[in-house]
């Protein structure tokens, strides 16, 4: 109710409202990014265009009472556009260019996560189990289970409906749990 | 919805519990609502991917950069008033340049060259009038009286109005 409240201020041009949706959701939409990027600049970079692009587009929310969802789908596009061009910009570059890319790459995140080798392995068995998905079933999934948001809103955010959006999950489901080695520690743990 | 042999639940009807229960047929939600076995295989992998989605809550760095909203865009007043001495400057000037590409014409020599000509022509007019009033002072109807004796000689002058000396001299 408050977020519908503030959107609507936002939306009749109070600037402080924004804001205020800007802090509740900056870190969510970071999440989001990251989840995408796997990479903490091109994430911070992201959020902050969401922001900017949502604060100018805020006149044409028809409903305040779906602002997550219209933030969210921003978001989730911009990501889209973001690894499009990176996909672009990775087949233009030479091979040596792009080992020299990945090696740099490598040592940031060796120096980003020093406290913990873990995350790195983690996030590498992330990105290898999305890589099994497609790109519909990679974008359900995350936002189910990494984003929190439930088949009603993801149906929101991708504009489909919720059975197809729910068949997406399945299919996505079904392959996840076939790669038994990625849940496997998680079972140990939860036993 | 299909059932194992054994009476459970089937590994993708596990999983359609798992992205919506009311997938389930009627069969099926009967059975996992008595079946604490799969009641037990469901909340596991519900509960392996909550476990994965809070690893990589916690995994994602921390956002070190500080979000920032573009400049406020100033209201449509202040945007008018900030455009007014603009607006009156460009306006004035257009003005100037309008009286002096005016003026510019008015003065111009093709123009002026044809206003000449134009004067002459009726000036050329006036005095033809004024010379034909002069040499023909009377009406056109009273010269048709008259005919031809509109060139009068002397004699009939000297009929109609006599000379005074002669008068006098008598």
């Amino acid at each position: 109710m408050k977020i519908a409240g503030l959107a609507e201020n936002a939306r009749d041009g109070n600037r402080g409202s924004f804001q205020e949706l800007m802090i509740m959701f900056q870190e969510d939409i970071y999440r989001l990014a990251y989840y995408r990027t796997f990479s903490q600049m091109d994430a911070e970079d992201i959020t902050q265009e969401v922001f900017v692009q949502a604060y100018r587009k805020i006149k044409t929310l028809h409903d305040p009472q779906r602002f997550r969802a219209w933030l969210y789908t921003i978001a989730v596009n911009r990501c889209n556009d973001f690894l499009r061009k990176k996909k672009y910009l990775f087949l233009l570059q030479s091979r040596s260019a792009r080992e020299q890319e990945v090696e740099e790459a490598g040592e940031k995140v060796n120096n980003n996560y020093t406290d913990t080798i873990a995350k790195k392995k983690f996030w590498e068995q992330v990105r290898l189990l999305l890589d099994k998905l497609s790109a519909m079933e990679r974008q359900v999934f995350t936002l189910r289970f990494m984003d929190h948001r439930n088949i009603n809103e993801i149906a929101a955010i991708l504009g489909k409906n919720e059975s197809t959006i729910k068949t997406h999950l399945y299919r996505a489901l079904n392959k996840v749990r076939e790669e038994s080695g990625f849940f496997q520690e998680y079972r140990e743990s939860i036993s | 919805m299909k059932k194992s042999n054994l009476g459970h639940l089937l590994e993708e009807q596990i999983i359609w519990a798992v992205v919506d229960e009311k997938e389930l047929s009627e069969e099926g939600h009967n059975h996992l609502v008595e079946c604490p076995l799969c009641q037990g295989r469901v909340e596991q992998f519900m509960v392996e991917l909550q476990v994965f989605g809070e690893r990589a809550n916690v995994s994602v760095p921390p956002l070190t950069k500080t979000m920032r909203l573009p400049q406020a865009e100033p209201s449509a007043a202040k945007y008018g008033a900030r455009w007014i001495p603009f607006v009156a400057g460009a306006a004035m000037a257009g003005l100037v340049l309008f009286f002096y590409f005016l003026g510019m014409d008015a003065m111009s020599p093709k123009l002026a060259t044809v206003q000449d000509q134009e004067y002459l022509l009726e000036d050329e007019y006036l005095m033809q009038e004024i010379s034909e009033m002069v040499e023909y002072p009377l009406p056109a109807e009273l010269y048709e009286i008259t005919g031809d004796a509109a060139d009068f000689d002397d004699d009939f002058l000297q009929f109609v109005l006599p000379d005074f000396q002669e008068d006098f001299q008598s």
